[in-house]
């Protein structure tokens, strides 16, 4: 026994004196990652002069000179090499005079590549990032702050002009801008079946929580089903949280959020949430909710919403519309859905009458390794959206790869086969599932932030996702980005964690709401709440 | 038992080099395997240094000693989330355990070759499933509602009544044991492999013998083939032991809202504290903890290995 | 006689029992398998496909990206099998010395490893600084050395009978030639059984290619199915009629169908004992 004892101590030192050369070998990595910081901080105070010089120099454009190579690292929203990136990367580098280099790891794992080429040492020019990690990076000197150049920019005013500057504006954090998004981040809308309102015989769409609540008990009782809505869990981790069950939630927000006077505070406290709390156990209660939102994921209510056992479903606008569309086709099931505009109680934080929550988008941003953060800024980031040849590559692809304007028939051998004359705009059959045919290219026309000039988007876009997303547009308010603190990593977790419990139980009938409030105070989760919120008024 | 000769005979240097020189293509054969260890495993364990920083991959890590361990010993439900942990996989590593033992005896009592084989192939096939797609099955299969396999016999036979069907995935008094009997439904049959592979490997002599002393079915199998299973037996639960704490993914796709008390699991825990502060994580935190169930698993691995001596002649497993 | 009777009852009670299992083992999976081949999406369970086709597969294999991931699963998958298995066997066969010099030095380094670890970040550091990321090499030569599998590996070796070392050594064998002669024809069961571990892991493999590989042109079979399972987010086909439930279905029966092929040809080891006459002689 002694043996084996100290054979494992032995092991233990080899260990240490391992992790010694280890931390020696790698103390060049450390080295380097200090390196990479300090020279972080460098780039971080060049740039911030250069940010001076940008603005004095705003007119006189030649100051900032074009890179001769840009490194991108892009998640699965860019055309993958399966689907023709090379084509793209080509035409890319053709439009813009600049050898672009794409880093692409697999969409499932993009986030932990991110975190290991950061901790790397290595960063690339520019990373496309999702607010989460916009907050996290952009404090800790990762990002470069483009918002001097984007207040300078010929950009803002053309998003001005397309109603796409808000959406930038939702991105700034404490004054600095970490990232551009390309589009809108879109979110939400109820679809209803119409079958299912002429079976109930309701002609007039609802247009508060009363007649909506009304709406479902008589479908219900018109279908004899056992529920008529679900969703993927009652409330979610992520921002913004309620959207797929908005109806319920109406004014109620589940975490922070700043006040008009400038104040946080935490909305799941506020009489609104318990309300809503209420509103989901009287749903489940009623046979409305099914019980098992709970336990479904978005697949599970999206095939019972297939197989027409629920018939309100809230789910994404835009492209999504047609996608139900045509998986209830497939099924036989009839597939005319109406989109509900947001009922008059849906007044998210910040709006000022009802909307829906549009989701943040993630964000291409500029890393303060970037040897010149400007000339990124202008050739590459602000071409995206230049409303020409560029933004146009970015919204449909390349020619003959992806889309074509020549005379041709898809799908010949199918029963539904689609012909187009010879000039008409198309998009191209998907190279990696053949049989559908490619929608977009990493901006969604429907979402775009900036006009493009000769938009075909009438022609490809499907009639019911363009109704849905503008429908969307004209009823959203934009989500905001909440500043991360110290106090928030560390007790955030736990308490959104506990939110999401109370919820479910609540709503399934396991708890009241106010034994739920008891027990969210007496295990110290109100406390949580109160350093998270100081934290952030003290910012 | 040679072997306690020469322990207690403490060998001089010299010895032990004449020893070693015997030994000498041993070592030789052992290079490979200790290149491996140290390239994939040794050379990135000056990782573990991070569990006494706050780091986040960006800035050069900041020591700060023990803060990190006791941050996460402090945490509201961590010791729920670690008790559940231990609860949940020991028990869920013996059923396991025991099942795939019973199912490979038996299995191996087959005289049919071809309905073996088709047996044995059969229940392999839950481990090729992911755990998301079991999850959605069993999420189905377990419903509260008509399309709820198991409710649907409940009904049935009268043992429970349409209006009150039991939703046993989003029950805190159910949902271990369905969590329980889904791990068995997957696991089990290739759990079996090993087990099986080590009947093939008993001698065949020895059942021959056992059979001229006159044993039966169940004579062979209590004296000859649970013996020499138990060795593998135990070699599978100690190793498993050291891995206790790792319990992540099976959890995960299976737990819920509303029955987290019962279901929230150390990585699980460790994984929505991450996830839903919103941030990005404290690499260093991430360590920590990973040290710490390292340190279980190894006071867990060492505790049974002792034990495992007394059964095994005095030697460890490893 | 009286035996004999007793035997053939429990032949048919252990067969009963077998049937019961193989159905409720069946019972979750026909629903995947009706689902692959139904036309119609339908959130419960259904004896047969309601509308029956195979648009499902034929989209999974529409697919022309397919051939390159495959040949590099089966590539991965062998290679990888036959080095894991060539350190499983030595490392075993090391670990069986116990009168060697360091033998437990070694087994507690080997132990250690297994529960110890050094993290996401310093691990793709060691990879990134050996040049091993975004190369195939990565994912062959990592899940090689795998602990638990050695140790078993050992267990089987265990099991060998001494007198068999003691003659080879009279006969003047080196170790390495006992080795090869001795030790590996006697542990065909073993090497089938770990083996097939070893493949399984290899072939399912995808936590590997996600964090080490970020060129797409070296992704497996699973990866890209993967990513199909998970893409049935993506609208589905214009000229096809499955709904993206369909889709999704066949992408899991396909992933188990090579191991369906693999498996018979392992299977007969699994079944024979060991003579150890033969190999004597």
């Amino acid at each position: 026994m002694k043996k084996k004892v100290l054979s494992l101590l032995m092991a233990a030192i080899m260990v240490a004196s391992l992790a010694g050369c280890g931390n020696d070998s790698n103390s060049g990595g450390g080295s380097n990652n200090g390196g990479g910081s300090n020279n972080g901080g460098g780039t971080n105070n060049e740039s911030g002069s250069n940010n001076g010089g940008a603005e004095n120099g705003g007119s006189d454009a030649a100051e900032i000179v074009k890179p001769e190579k840009i490194t991108i690292m892009v998640d699965g929203t860019v055309f993958t090499q399966e689907n023709g990136r090379d084509a793209f990367e080509a035409k890319l580098e053709e439009l813009l005079g600049i050898e672009i280099e794409i880093i692409q790891p697999d969409h499932t794992g993009y986030y932990d590549v991110v975190g290991q080429t950061i901790a790397g040492g290595d960063w690339p020019d520019v990373v496309i990032l999702s607010s989460n990690y916009l907050s996290s990076y952009g404090s800790e000197g990762v990002l470069w702050d483009m918002s001097a150049a984007w207040e300078a920019s010929d950009l803002k005013a053309r998003q001005e002009a397309y109603n796409g500057a808000s959406v930038v504006e939702s991105m700034y954090i404490d004054g600095a801008l970490y990232g551009m998004p390309a589009t809108h981040g879109n979110g939400c809308v109820t679809y209803v079946k119409q079958a299912w309102l002429d079976a109930a015989g309701i002609t007039t769409l609802p247009t508060n929580f009363d007649e909506y609540y009304d709406m479902l008990l008589k479908v219900k009782e018109a279908k004899g089903v056992d529920y008529v809505l679900a969703a993927a869990g009652f409330l979610n981790a992520e921002a913004p949280y309620i959207n797929y069950l908005s109806e319920f939630y109406q004014d109620a927000w589940p975490a922070f959020y700043q006040k008009a006077d400038g104040t946080w505070v935490d909305g799941f406290e506020e009489q609104a949430m318990k309300d809503a709390m209420a509103r989901l156990a009287q749903g489940v209660a009623d046979g409305i909710i099914d019980p098992e939102t709970n336990t479904y994921g978005t697949g599970d209510v999206r095939n019972k919403y297939y197989d027409d056992s629920l018939g309100v479903f809230t789910y994404w606008a835009g492209t999504w519309a047609s996608n139900l569309k045509n998986n209830l086709n497939n099924n036989g099931i009839d597939s005319e859905l109406v989109a509900l505009p947001p009922l008059k109680e849906i007044v998210p934080p910040l709006a000022s009458g009802p909307a829906y929550i549009d989701r943040v988008s993630p964000a291409w941003c500029i890393t303060t390794q970037c040897a010149n953060p400007e000339g990124v800024f202008k050739y590459f980031i602000e071409a995206m959206q230049d409303g020409g040849d560029v933004q146009f590559l970015w919204t449909y692809g390349v020619e003959g790869v992806h889309w074509s304007t020549a005379e041709e028939t898809l799908y010949a051998d199918t029963e539904k086969p689609k012909v187009y004359a010879a000039g008409e705009f198309h998009m191209l059959d998907n190279l990696e599932s053949p049989g559908s045919q490619y929608t977009k290219a990493h901006i969604d026309p429907m979402l775009a932030l900036t006009a493009l000039a000769g938009d075909p988007r009438e022609t490809t876009v499907a009639p019911e996702a363009l109704a849905a997303q503008q429908l969307f547009n004209a009823n959203s308010v934009g989500a905001f980005v909440v500043p991360s603190t110290a106090e928030m990593n560390q007790y955030n977790g736990d308490l959104m964690t506990e939110k999401q419990s109370l919820v479910a139980r609540v709503a399934l009938g396991q708890m009241t709401v106010e034994e739920a409030y008891k027990e969210y105070e007496d295990n110290g989760y109100a406390e949580m709440s109160k350093l998270i919120v100081d934290s952030l008024n003290a910012q | 038992m040679g072997e306690k000769k020469i322990k207690k005979a403490k060998p001089s240097a010299k010895k032990t080099l004449a020893r070693m020189y015997k030994y000498k293509g041993f070592y030789v054969m052992f290079l490979p395997v200790l290149v491996f260890a140290i390239i994939f495993f040794y050379a990135p364990m000056f990782g573990i240094r991070y569990a006494f920083t706050n780091y986040n991959g960006i800035k050069a890590p900041d020591i700060v000693w023990f803060e990190n361990f006791k941050r996460m010993f402090s945490m509201k439900n961590f010791w729920g989330a670690f008790w559940n942990t231990i609860q949940i996989s020991v028990i869920k590593l013996l059923l396991t355990t025991a099942f795939a033992v019973i199912v490979s005896i038996l299995l191996n009592e087959i005289a049919s070759l071809l309905f073996k084989k088709v047996v044995q192939t059969i229940i392999y096939l839950p481990h090729f499933m992911s755990w998301v797609v079991t999850a959605s099955i069993f999420s189905l299969i377990l419903s509260p509602s008509s399309s709820g396999l198991v409710n649907s016999f409940l009904v049935k036979f009268g043992i429970v009544d349409s209006g009150s069907m039991i939703y046993f995935l989003g029950s805190t008094k159910w949902w271990r044991p369905a969590y329980y009997v889904i791990n068995l439904w997957k696991e089990t049959g290739w759990q079996t492999v090993i087990f099986m592979a080590t009947l093939a490997g008993i001698n065949t002599d020895l059942y021959e013998a056992a059979a001229i002393d006159g044993a039966g079915r169940w004579g062979k199998m209590r004296y000859i083939t649970f013996p020499q299973l138990a060795n593998t037996i135990l070699t599978v639960i100690i190793l498993n032991l050291a891995k206790v704490m790792n319990l992540f993914e099976s959890a995960f796709v299976l737990q819920n809202d509303a029955t987290l008390s019962v279901s929230n699991v150390l990585e699980t825990y460790i994984y929505y504290q991450s996830f839903n502060s919103g941030g990005i994580p404290n690499y260093g935190y991430t360590t920590a903890v990973g040290l710490f169930k390292s340190m279980v698993g190894m006071v867990l691995v060492l505790v049974c290995n002792q034990w495992s001596k007394k059964v095994r002649d005095g030697r460890g497993i490893v | 006689m009286k035996t004999k009777k007793k035997i053939s009852i429990f032949q048919i009670i252990n067969g009963i029992i077998f049937i019961l299992v193989a159905f409720i083992i069946l019972i979750p999976m026909w629903k995947v398998i009706v689902d692959s081949f139904d036309l119609r999406t339908a959130y419960g369970m259904k004896l047969w496909p309601e509308v029956f086709g195979f648009d499902g597969y034929k989209q999974v294999f529409a697919n022309p990206t397919l051939s390159r991931p495959l040949l590099i699963s089966f590539f991965t998958t062998i290679v990888g099998t036959l080095v894991a298995l060539t350190l499983s066997t030595l490392g075993a066969y090391v670990l069986i010395q116990w009168e060697m010099p360091g033998r437990n030095l070694f087994a507690g380094l080997l132990l250690f490893t297994m529960i110890f670890n050094g993290g996401m970040i310093p691990t793709y550091l060691v990879l990134r600084g050996l040049h091993l990321t975004n190369t195939l090499g990565v994912v062959i030569l990592f899940p090689a050395l795998n602990v638990y599998n050695l140790v078993l590996m050992r267990n089987f070796f265990e099991g060998i009978p001494a007198s068999l070392f003691e003659s080879a050594t009279l006969d003047g064998c080196s170790p390495m030639q006992t080795f090869i002669r001795i030790v590996l024809p006697m542990s065909k069961a073993a090497l089938a059984s770990i083996g097939l571990m070893f493949a399984v892991t290899y072939w399912n493999d995808y936590t590997h290619y996600k964090l080490y590989i970020t060129d797409s042109k070296w992704y497996n079979f699973q990866m890209k199915l993967r990513g199909m399972i998970q893409g049935s987010e993506l609208p589905p086909s214009a000229g096809s009629n499955a709904t993206e439930n369909t889709v999704k279905n066949a992408a899991v029966i396909i992933v188990i169908i090579p191991f369906m092929i693999l498996y018979p040809f392992l299977q007969k080891y699994f079944v024979k004992g060991v003579n150890i006459g033969a190999v004597k002689e």
